[in-house]
């Protein structure tokens, strides 16, 4: 497959969407399997794309660029002054985020087969699946900003879609308002920022837009100011903070919608988006130095919100929430390679993660983990793979995240308030970790009628968890040179992704040794403090009342903007609507209008019909009218 | 064939007329056989407008009062350019899509339907004439029907509603004819080509104050805060097929007005006036929206954003570049075709509701999956989602006035925030939630006329938004001479 026809890559599911949307009460078993076949068609086109660009790639020049195809001009206004071409672009980044992307929604829809089943609305909920795929492929391969915002927005309503499906539950709805206003804010950020890039550069083509900042083009100031919007995007789009707080409530949507996106792609797409600009924030250090304190902040708060949530789903999320800002932090470090090997990484086990949560939910109808318990003798293989999963997350040798986990530390090294946080995170998130797997699966069962409900899920589901946890065990090797090599690229991840030079990794013992000594440590305060029976699952509330209460009510943050929006934008609303009201409408339009209708009523008794009363008038007027012309000649 | 589009409305008042009484129903066919008719027309006049060749296209024109020795002259000239093409269509698209929602309507049918087409006539006649004398006609003739449409077919404080209307609308028109006939008195003739040609100079008052005199009667029409408060009193009170005319076309004669006429011949005044415009722009865009927050019935709630999406016209007028103007010029268009359907869509839930109080409707989607559908992308068409209509024209004013006037522009970005903010939380309250028992009996799409007429604009709201060129190159035509004319005074 060429480059050039990359395009069908989103255009399938896209298909596939239109077909559901309008056909599938008509098609046997409501189109499941059209959404599925579809994805699977797309994996191996991915896998095509990857190896074409290997061929293209692997003759020891190591030259980042992509190819660029240009499709068609979408507008053109002004002759050419102002247009916007559909463009695509592949590259190294590009080629990983089409395999994590492919991959992990092909994952989800079989999965999806088994735990959607019997649903109201199955065939459009395979629909919905389908659209956002098709957008999260556009997004990573547009070649342009103008694209590329087309697709965020996208996948921004595949989200609302997907967290409002259960839209007659209020919460739920609630939920998908949420994410979309609370996105948006980001969004116009990115769009205020594409269009101040554009105005200078001239071009939406990313790459030219790169060409003309790393040529100096840009005033620092202003490319500063331009860079800080983009980022707005990414931190909207990411769940950053401070836009952090629509992702816990995203959860109200079905779960392994959760896992497709709102762990492993779409919110990674504004790591994305920053890795993809990096070169130009490169330019501007200031910029870059706020994406790696933004990612720092959200790293840190995110876990330590994650260690007291109670909702099994809610725990993940703070950890996607924590994770994006591993990622962050290794771009505002200049890494490319850190963050997008993680982002490869935590795709995988966080999917597994969320779809091993589904498929408890689904056996237990139960998320609160205080109700769980000692699930592993009756889901053993869900709770083997979420082990798994677990253990790649808390970053222990040999799996996925502990590699990746540690070129994040790697690249912070030199910076030791980061090193430290950073560090403390990566403990914080060994110990919630241990709390979620040893409160769901072992111990006593807390809730013995959804014990003994559970049952372990049908293979159609296990399928996917098994799949998913081999990728989670071995996708760290990716680093390696050696595996880079055998897989037919020119080296690890490192010789594919990176800014100026390719990284080489080198096996660090002392920081290795030392990030495994953070993650056992974790674990093991982990396990002495939950370990056992079901009262210890409530002991952390008496430790520190306090700080318990700041952390389950996420530090305040969402009453801080529920009061902002009815206080400030509400209140405004009101003032403005009494103005409105009784200033424009009463005093200025009606009073205008009963001023002359005022004036009216007394002007009319002049009006008396008697000819002496107007001759008398007259000729005061003709009186007068010759003074004036007198005295003024 | 511009002539046989303004006729042909009249030609359809004229066989209702000599329809019995006790065939009344019956005018609802006419009137929709008629404005069929009309609305291909003006599919044809789109299609066949020569997007390279510059000028106006369709031109007819012959002289109407002669009086030379006065020194000027009269004329009934109709012609289209890319400014009007595009609007000329939108017209004859709403104009079918208003009687096909009024096919309910059975008090005084006779006369509601020849009000509508006279309407349409009136419209038609603003979006084509090339001469001021005739462009203010047709302007007042559009006042007739309203009014009676309004007052006698509304509900609610409908007199009232009507006569603030009838008022605002009469105090910005007679500002704009002393306008005009300083104008045409001083240049000889009243052509708007002509006048545009050669701007007239010598006048019998400052041409600064002739600006504003003809710019008032457009700001009112758009309508800009503050002179707006007379758009949601007629929107609420005005039956469906009058508020989707409202909302569609009737407030596009202001920003035509301003394109066709207020930028054309005073150029200069027009430059001057460019900060203050602005201002008012990204003023109307905020206090709309966030007044709009604030509206408890849907359709003023539509009605207030209206205010706010015509201030994005504006603000591309304001900043006087070919990209912005050309924003303007296509907001104009797509906003016209997402508030129609939005106010369609509110009249089907009012038929069957019997209210529009947001607080009272819940869970709608339940019973109507498909009016609720179509609501909610009509609802992401007017938040500005790529994809559909509203997007292309948004970014395109953005993109274009930032350089004139960045702080103007950033505000108005954010504006769109509080259009999500406004449209989904009237869809959440209004189709989602749990079932209603009380609004269980409510039917969906039942009527074959309901159906056409919102799968039509829904298809127009998608192809403008999947390719926008459709419609942009057609304005790419308009604006290109206006645009240099303009930048004669910047430089």
């Amino acid at each position: 497959m060429g480059m050039e026809q990359v395009v069908l890559l989103p255009a399938i599911p896209a298909a596939i969407f239109v077909v559901l949307a309008l056909f599938s009460p008509l098609l046997p078993r409501r189109g499941d399997w059209l959404a599925v076949v579809g994805m699977a068609v797309v994996v191996v086109l991915a896998l095509a794309v990857a190896f074409h660009f290997q061929d293209f790639f692997g003759h020891g020049e190591f030259d980042p660029s992509g190819e660029n195809a240009r499709a068609f001009e979408w507008l053109n206004l002004s002759n050419g002054l102002f247009q916007i071409d559909l463009s695509t672009y592949v590259d190294a980044i590009t080629v990983v985020m089409l395999l994590v992307v492919s991959i992990v929604a092909l994952m989800v829809m079989i999965y999806s087969v088994g735990y959607m089943r019997g649903e109201a609305r199955y065939g459009w909920y395979f629909g919905a699946l389908s659209f956002f795929t098709a957008s999260m492929l556009l997004l990573v391969t547009a070649g342009n900003l103008m694209v590329l915002y087309f697709a965020w927005e996208a996948v921004g309503l595949a989200s609302f879609l997907l967290i409002g499906f259960y839209w007659e539950r209020r919460s739920a709805a609630e939920a998908a308002k949420k994410a979309f206003i609370t996105t948006r804010i980001g969004d116009v950020g990115l769009l205020i920022g594409i269009i101040l890039l554009w105005r200078e550069a001239g071009t939406f083509d990313i790459q030219q837009i790169i060409e003309f900042a790393e040529g100096g083009g840009f005033d620092q100031r202003y490319l500063t100011v331009a860079m800080l919007f983009l980022f707005m995007g990414a931190v909207g789009k990411s769940a950053q903070f401070p836009l952090h707080v629509w992702l816990p409530d995203a959860m109200e949507g079905p779960t392994p919608v959760s896992a497709l996106i709102h762990a492993a792609t779409m919110v990674v797409a504004g790591v994305y988006l920053v890795a993809r600009m990096l070169p130009v924030f490169d330019v501007v250090l200031v910029a870059r130095d706020v994406v790696l304190y933004t990612g720092l902040i959200t790293a840190f708060m995110a876990a330590t919100m994650g260690l007291v949530a109670s909702d099994i789903k809610r725990v993940l999320a703070y950890s996607t929430v924590s994770q994006l800002g591993f990622m962050f932090v290794a771009l505002g470090l200049g890494s490319p390679t850190a963050a997008m090997f993680h982002l490869f990484t935590h795709a995988f086990f966080k999917a597994l993660l969320f779809l091993g949560s589904g498929s408890v939910i689904h056996a237990t109808h139960q998320q609160e983990i205080e109700q769980l318990g000692g699930l592993w003798r009756k889901q053993p293989l869900t709770t083997w793979t979420f082990v798994i999963g677990s253990l790649a997350l808390a970053g222990v040798i040999p799996l996925a995240g502990f590699w990746s986990k540690d070129e994040i530390l790697h690249a912070a090294n030199h910076n030791l308030p980061v090193f430290v946080t950073l560090a403390v995170t990566a403990g914080l998130t060994a110990i919630y970790t241990t709390r979620l797997v040893l409160l769901t699966f072992f111990g006593e069962p807390r809730n013995h009628h959804a014990y003994e409900h559970a049952h372990e899920s049908p293979p159609i589901m296990t399928l996917p968890l098994l799949v998913l946890a081999a990728l989670a065990a071995v996708a760290g090797f990716v680093i390696y040179e050696g595996v880079g090599q055998a897989l037919g690229f020119a080296g690890g991840i490192g010789q594919l992704i990176f800014a100026h030079e390719p990284e080489v990794f080198h096996f660090d013992r002392d920081l290795a040794t030392f990030a495994l000594a953070v993650s056992l440590g974790g674990i093991g305060i982990g396990l002495v403090y939950w370990w056992g029976t079901a009262e210890r699952a409530t002991r952390a509330r008496g430790w520190a009342p306090e700080l318990h209460a700041l952390l389950v009510n996420r530090y305040y943050f969402d009453d801080l903007y529920q009061s902002l929006i009815n206080y400030v934008v509400l209140g405004a609303g009101s003032v403005i609507a009494v103005f409105d009201k009784r200033v424009v409408n009463e005093t200025g339009v009606d009073g205008g209008a009963q001023t002359v209708g005022w004036f009216g009523l007394r002007l009319k008794f002049l009006q008396t019909g008697r000819i002496p009363n107007y001759a008398l008038a007259m000729a005061g007027g003709i009186v007068t009218l010759s003074l004036v012309a007198f005295y003024t000649s | 064939m511009l002539t046989t589009f303004l006729l042909l409305p009249l030609a359809g008042v004229l066989m209702i007329a000599f329809l019995p009484r006790t065939r009344e129903h019956e005018a609802k066919w006419i009137a929709l056989f008629v404005s069929a008719l009309a609305c291909a027309l003006s599919l044809a006049i789109f299609v066949r407008f020569d997007r390279d060749a510059a000028g106006y296209q369709f031109v007819d024109r012959f002289e109407w009062i002669r009086a030379a020795d006065a020194g000027f002259s009269v004329q009934y000239i109709v012609g289209v350019d890319g400014l009007s093409a595009p609007l000329v269509l939108l017209l004859g698209v709403l104009s079918l899509a208003a009687v096909l929602v009024s096919f309910n309507v059975t008090f005084r049918a006779r006369e509601y339907f020849a009000w509508l087409l006279v309407l349409e006539t009136a419209v038609a006649g603003v979006f084509t004439s090339l001469d001021l004398i005739q462009f203010f006609l047709f302007w007042e003739l559009e006042l007739l029907p309203m009014y009676l449409l309004i007052s006698v077919w509304g509900s609610g404080r409908r007199e009232y509603s009507a006569m603030k209307f009838l008022l605002y609308t009469i105090s910005g028109s007679a500002l704009m004819l002393v306008g005009f006939l300083v104008l045409g008195l001083a240049a000889g003739t009243f052509d708007i080509e002509q006048l545009t040609a050669q701007p007239p100079s010598d006048t019998l008052l400052p041409l600064q104050a002739v600006f504003w005199f003809v710019i008032a009667a457009f700001l009112v029409k758009l309508p800009i805060v503050p002179l707006h408060t007379w758009l949601p009193d007629a929107h609420t009170d005005a039956p469906t097929a009058v508020s989707v005319m409202l909302a569609g076309v009737l407030l596009k004669m202001g920003g035509y007005g301003i394109l066709r006429i207020a930028l054309p011949v005073l150029p200069e005044q027009a430059h001057d006036a460019r900060v203050l415009l602005a201002a008012l722009a990204a003023i109307s865009v905020f206090y709309g929206a966030v007044l709009t927050l604030r509206q408890r019935d849907l359709k003023r709630l539509i009605a207030y954003s209206s205010v706010s999406h015509m201030g994005y016209v504006l603000l591309g007028v304001a900043a006087m570049g070919s990209v912005a103007l050309s924003g303007a010029a296509l907001q104009m268009v797509t906003h016209g075709l997402i508030t129609g359907l939005l106010f369609i869509m509110v009249g089907l839930i009012y038929d069957r509701a019997h209210t529009r109080e947001i607080a009272e409707l819940s869970g709608l989607m339940h019973q109507m999956p498909l009016i609720g559908a179509a609501t909610v992308v009509a609802g992401l068409a007017a938040l500005g989602l790529p994809g559909l209509a509203g997007f292309v024209a948004e970014i395109t004013v953005f993109l274009g006035a930032l350089e004139a006037h960045p702080a103007a522009t950033i505000l108005a970005v954010f504006g769109v925030v509080l259009a999500a903010g406004y449209v989904l939380w009237a869809v959440q309250r209004v189709f989602m939630g749990a079932r209603n028992e009380r609004w269980s009996a409510l039917p969906d799409f039942d009527a074959w006329w309901e159906r056409a007429a919102v799968a039509g604009m829904l298809v127009l709201v998608l192809v403008v938004g999947v390719y926008p060129r459709v419609l942009s190159d057609v304005v790419a035509q308009g604006v290109a001479p206006l645009a240099a004319m303009l930048a004669g005074p910047a430089a």
